[in-house]
This record gives structure tokens, C-alpha cells and sequence, in this order.
């Protein structure tokens, strides 16, 4: 096999994991025992597993409530997540941190918050600290189109170009927050505004093709390392609500047919002969995880109060 | 003024302005910590935060104390990032009404890290916050927000009202507390001079001046206040008050406030902010619930009025509780509101107040 289908077939089998996995979400959602808002990531996946695996292990991901795609794709443990999302012990923080605050700190996932925007100057502050002890690993925020909107991104691009900080601000672009659309939101192009920062930035509109993603974060990141903030604007798109586990076509603020073009272009859903061969044994891997969770007891009382400060 | 919070053994104490404590701290903490940065707007100019971080980015390099935009959310989660993998952050807000606008990073973040990531996140960095009064300070440079900031879970609020508190505690916070310090610190008490002593003074309440007939529980300036009201009554009454420092407004000794009124059956609480939903309102609700059958008396509470801070001056000296309501307020509670003793006369706080000449 020629490297390239190699490294084809490791990025897909971590997307069709990631999908099937939320797949699976849905599935168990209706039972009541994942009660945590889920916002699924199904359409997205080539954007974290393209990025991710252009990043080196140490290399720092500060992430948002959307985030099972970045756990996963930086190689958070599956089991320890379902049993977060079932609110479990055995869960990577013991059940309290649920679906929108996951972390994998032992792989670099560095939290998620539920505030927008809100983990996009963490990622400067683990830069700033990289660069201070002269060591050469980035730190990587990852936020939604929408999070742009918010004052402090735009106070967090100024600093980390005053500062020369090894960051990578990768958007996710997936024209939408909750259900009102980019024109309506922004007066800016995102990568004309980076301008204005002093910052270099690059779109990417073919979003669904992981080893395009992969290359665009390889080149964005050696930028970051040297010392050049770097704005990566990646166009994706959500299948599903915004949050749940729902689709949410017929509320006629989206049509499906707008992402009928994305679908024919996933190779999740295109590449039907890879997906047959690498399922069953995805498939046996989130049974195991999924039985991790409904194993691990709940939280006792006494968890109630601890690690508050 | 030199006022001594506790009795200092002579051979071992020395005379530090609150001002210069905290530069000694900033100092040591850089000295000995290669993983402690300090940042915020001004900390590396020529006035370094009012004294307490001067020439300090000379001497360590701006790589260690370093000056930022205008950008109070995006330094404190900043702070937080680079606390996340293991340094150790300081950040300044000139006025403690700037902190308002990192309100999201340290309420929705900061506060809740450890808690939600069960454990395995931490943040531990110190945020000082400065609390600006007189010349003219207003609505928006006069805010006290402790009780706003105590009301999280998750966050450690103290006021240290004398440079000792601030050399035994901020080397204590910055060598290991694993969460988020706000200090909030008096504007006032920057020019005053202590008598520190060799001692230690606990992340908690402690007893400022051990007394027999009222219990008098007091936070940051208003230590000071109480200190030199007891003296007053003392003097002139002979009335023995216990001033209590509550000094962490997040972590109180409620069993040394409860059993100092149990004690003297007699409390007044002394707070720098407004008494709605406040400080003073907390103290009652801890005495209330251990046993309302310790009072002798209701308590009072001296708090600011409640309203924004005037500018003018003449409404500025009403807005505050001067030592004249203070010492009023002591005897009171212990002789009844005809105690018949002269007040002092004086409207205005501290001398630190007199001695303030702006313009911040
Ligand atoms: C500060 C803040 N404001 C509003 C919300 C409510 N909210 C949650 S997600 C979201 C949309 C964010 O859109 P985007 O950043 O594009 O991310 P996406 O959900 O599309 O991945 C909004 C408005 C919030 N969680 N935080």
C-alpha cells in the first residue's frame, strides 16, 4: 500500500470513529442515560482529525462544547468519555463535566467550555508559557465561526501578535450559530481581518477532504512553531441541530439540499467500500466503551464537594 | 500612621508600608519562582501599580513582568491558559471595577475548572485587584466586589488589610494554593505603615485585637477603622473591644467570629462594600444560624450607602462610614444609643485619607 492510502485510511478510520460514535450518541439518547447536551460533530469530522494529526502529541487543543471529534482525534480514551457523557466515575472527570466540558490532558485536550470563545486566549496563555521556556510545541484554540463575534477573540488576535506566540486559531467554519447565518452576523471576512492584526490566515473551503485539512494545519502549524500566529479558517458543515440529536431541516432556517453538495463530496458516506470494512471492528470498540459506562457506577455523595478549589 | 495589627515582639519587627509589602512579595515571588509572570496594564511603567511592581520588569525581564493592551478577558483566560500547563501567573487591575470586564473568564472559567473537569484541571494564579476611594474615585473606580466574588464556589477571595497580611499570605498563595486568589487590596492603605512582625497571619480570619465586650468583625481599611476606634473607646470608655480581621472573605473562621460572640454577646461588622446581599449580611446569617441566642443586642453594620459612589466630596465623606459613625456604632452596642461619651471629630476615615492626594 503506498503511503498515501496509508495515511488516507488512518484519517478516515478516526472519522468514521468519531461518526460512529455520535451515531451511537443518538442512539442512546433516547434512553435518558446520556442526559447531557450533546452538540455532534457529524460533517465536521475531517477538520479535527485533519488537524489533529498534523499536530505533534504534545502540541496543545483548547476546544468548545463541540468537541467529541477533537477528543477523539487527539486520542482521548473512548471508554472514559462515554462514561463522562453518562455522567459516570469512571468518566474523565468523574461525570462532571459531561459532553461540553470533555478533556484529555494526558493527550493535550485542554478542556472545552461552554461559553463561546471563552478557551480561545487559554490557548495564548499555554503559548506564551511555550514560548517563554523556549520550547518549541504550539497550542491550538478551536472555535466556530460564531466565536468570532466575540470581543475577546479580537483581543486575544491583537495580544498574540504583539507577543509572537506559537498559536494556531483554527475556525471551524460551518456558516452557522445555533440557527442564524454568517452574513447576518459578520461584517468581516475572517482572513482579511487576521490582516489587520499583523496575522497570517488561510481558507480552506474543501473542509471534508482530512488529508487537505491535514496539509493546511502541517504548513499553519510550522508557522505557529516559529513564532507567527496564524489564523486557519476551515469551511465545514453540520448534518444535525445545532444541539441534540436531531435534524433540523423542516424548521426551514436551513434546507437540506444545502448540504446535499458537502454529502456527495464526504468520504464517510462516498467511500462506501472503506466504511464497510472498517465498521464492524469501530463498531466492537464503542461496545466495549459503551459497556465501560453503563459499568462504572455513578458518583458518590462525597464527590459533591470535592476539588472545589 | 503606623498601625499594628498585632502585639509585635520588639526584636523581631519592622516598619513596611502596605505599598512596599507588596513589592517585596512581587519581588521574592519572581526571585524564587521561575514559573511566576506577572501581567497587566502599567506594571512595567514608571508608577508599577502604585509602588508594587516597580522596576521589577527591569530587573527580571519583560519576558517575566510585561505590560498588555486594553484586554481584561483575554489577559485573565490567558492567565488561566498558561496556569493550565503549569506556570504561575500574576495579573493586575488598577481598579477592581476592570475586573468586571474579565467577569466571564473568572466566574464562568477560572472558578470552575477543577470542580468540572473533576480534579484533573487547575488554574492557580493570583489576580490583585485594587479598590479605589476618595479624590474623586466615583461610581466606577470605587467598587468593593468581594461579596460578588465569594458568592462562586471555586474562588478565593482576601482583603489583607496590613502588610503583614500581604508578606504571610501572598508567599503562602503563590507557593501553593492549587486555585484562583483574587486579592482585592484597599487604594488606601497603599501609603500607610505597618508594624510587621514575625508571625503568621492564615488564608482565614484571625484576631486582630483580643477584647472582652463586643466583638467588632471588620474587612481591608476597615481593620484599620476598627483598630482605631477600639483605641478610642478604650481610652475614653474603657471599653475593651475584639477586632476580628475577617480577611478572607471566601474562607472565614466562622468559629472564631461565632465564638468570639459568644463571648462579648455584642457584634458589629465593619465592611467595605454596601450591605445589601452582602458581607456584613453573610456574618449575620453564620452567627444567626450557630445561635441567635449569642446576641444581646442587634447588630450593626457599617457599610457604604446605598448607592453608586458620588464624585463630590462632601458626598463622598457621607457616602463612607467615617470614625465617628464607627466609634458611635461600639458604643452603642455596648451603652446604649445615650452612652453619653464624646465622639470623635473627625468625619474623614484614616489619615492615609488626609494624607491622599490623588489623582489616583
Ligand atoms: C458567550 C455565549 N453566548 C452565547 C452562547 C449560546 N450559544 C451556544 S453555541 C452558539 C453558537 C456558536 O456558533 P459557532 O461559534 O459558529 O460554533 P458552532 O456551534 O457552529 O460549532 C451560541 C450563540 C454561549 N454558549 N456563549
Amino acid at each position: 500500500m503506498s503511503e498515501d492510502r496509508e495515511l488516507y485510511r488512518r484519517l478516515f478510520r478516526t472519522a468514521l470513529l468519531i461518526r460512529l460514535v455520535e451515531e451511537r450518541i443518538i442512539e442512546l439518547y433516547p434512553s435518558d442515560r446520556i442526559q447531557s447536551p450533546v452538540h455532534l460533530s457529524i460533517g465536521q469530522e475531517a477538520v479535527a482529525v485533519g488537524a489533529c494529526d498534523a499536530l505533534r502529541p504534545d502540541d496543545l487543543v483548547f476546544a468548545t462544547y463541540r468537541s467529541h471529534g477533537f477528543y477523539i482525534a487527539k486520542g482521548g480514551r473512548l471508554d472514559r468519555m462515554f462514561a463522562e457523557l453518562y455522567g459516570r466515575v469512571g468518566g474523565v472527570s468523574k461525570g462532571k463535566a459531561g459532553s461540553m466540558h470533555l478533556s484529555a490532558p494526558e493527550v493535550g485536550l485542554m478542556g472545552s467550555s461552554a461559553v463561546v470563545a471563552s478557551t480561545i486566549p487559554h490557548a495564548i496563555g499555554a503559548a506564551l508559557s511555550f514560548k517563554r521556556h523556549g520550547n518549541s510545541r504550539i497550542a491550538v484554540a478551536v472555535f466556530g465561526d460564531g466565536a468570532t463575534e466575540e470581543g475577546v477573540y479580537h483581543e486575544s488576535l491583537n495580544f498574540a501578535s504583539l507577543m509572537k506566540v506559537p498559536v494556531l486559531f483554527l475556525c471551524e467554519d460551518n456558516g452557522l450559530a445555533v440557527h442564524s447565518h454568517r452574513p447576518v452576523r459578520q461584517s468581516y471576512s475572517l482572513v482579511k481581518h487576521a490582516a489587520a492584526y499583523g496575522i497570517a490566515s488561510r481558507r480552506l473551503d474543501e473542509g471534508w477532504d482530512m488529508l487537505a485539512v491535514r496539509r493546511a494545519t502541517l504548513e499553519a502549524a510550522a508557522r505557529a512553531r516559529a513564532g507567527e500566529p496564524f489564523v486557519l479558517e476551515i469551511a465545514t458543515a453540520r448534518y444535525k441541530e445545532h444541539v441534540g440529536i436531531g435534524d433540523d431541516f423542516h424548521f426551514g432556517y436551513r434546507l437540506e439540499s444545502d448540504i446535499d453538495a458537502w454529502k456527495k463530496r464526504d468520504p464517510l458516506i462516498a467511500d462506501k467500500a472503506l466504511v464497510e470494512e472498517l465498521t464492524p471492528a469501530i463498531e466492537r470498540e464503542i461496545e466495549q466503551a459503551v459497556a465501560f459506562a453503563e459499568n462504572s457506577p455513578s458518583p458518590s455523595r462525597a464527590e459533591l464537594l470535592t476539588d472545589i478549589i | 500612621m503606623n498601625v499594628t495589627a498585632k502585639k509585635p515582639q520588639a526584636a523581631t519587627t519592622r516598619v513596611l508600608s502596605y505599598a512596599n509589602a507588596l513589592l517585596e512579595t512581587m519581588d521574592g515571588a519572581l526571585a524564587e519562582h521561575p514559573n511566576v509572570f506577572i501581567m497587566g496594564q502599567g506594571v512595567d511603567d514608571f508608577k508599577g501599580i502604585f509602588g508594587s511592581t516597580t522596576e521589577l520588569a527591569e530587573k527580571y525581564g519583560a519576558k517575566r513582568v510585561f505590560d498588555v493592551p486594553l484586554m481584561e478577558e483575554a489577559m485573565t483566560g490567558i492567565a488561566l491558559g498558561a496556569a493550565l500547563v503549569g506556570d504561575y501567573p500574576i495579573t493586575t487591575h488598577i481598579r477592581a471595577d476592570f475586573s468586571f470586564l474579565a467577569m466571564n473568564q473568572i466566574i464562568n472559567l477560572a472558578a470552575k475548572y477543577r470542580y468540572m473537569f473533576g480534579g484533573i484541571m487547575s488554574c492557580p494564579t493570583l489576580i490583585r485587584v485594587v479598590v479605589g476611594r476618595s479624590w474623586g474615585q466615583g461610581a466606577q473606580h470605587s467598587q468593593s466586589p468581594q461579596a460578588t466574588f465569594a458568592h462562586y464556589p471555586g474562588l478565593t477571595v482576601i482583603m489583607p488589610a496590613t502588610a503583614q497580611a500581604i508578606v504571610d499570605m501572598y508567599p503562602q498563595i503563590i507557593n501553593r494554593h492549587p486555585g484562583p486568589v483574587i486579592s482585592i487590596e484597599h487604594r488606601l492603605l497603599y501609603n500607610l505603615d505597618f508594624t510587621v512582625a514575625e508571625g503568621h497571619v492564615p488564608l482565614t480570619s484571625y484576631v486582630a485585637r483580643p477584647g472582652r465586650d463586643v466583638t467588632v468583625v471588620a474587612t481591608s481599611v476597615m481593620v484599620v477603622e476598627a483598630l482605631r476606634a477600639a483605641q478610642y473607646v478604650q481610652d475614653t470608655a474603657g471599653i475593651d473591644s475584639e477586632v476580628i480581621d475577617l480577611n478572607s472573605i471566601s474562607h472565614p473562621d466562622w468559629d472564631l467570629v461565632a465564638g468570639s460572640v459568644r463571648k462579648t454577646g455584642r457584634l458589629v461588622i465593619a465592611d467595605t462594600s454596601w450591605l445589601e446581599y452582602g458581607v456584613a449580611a453573610e456574618v449575620c446569617r453564620q452567627v444567626v444560624l450557630r445561635d441567635p441566642s449569642m446576641l444581646m443586642a442587634p447588630p450593626t453594620m457599617l457599610g457604604m450607602a446605598p448607592a453608586p459612589c458620588p464624585t463630590a466630596k462632601s458626598l463622598e465623606d457621607i457616602y463612607y462610614p467615617s470614625q465617628h459613625e464607627t466609634v458611635d456604632a461600639i458604643l452603642t452596642q455596648v451603652r446604649g444609643a445615650d452612652h453619653g461619651i464624646d465622639l470623635p471629630t473627625e468625619r474623614s476615615m484614616t489619615e492615609g485619607y488626609r494624607r491622599f492626594r490623588g489623582p489616583f
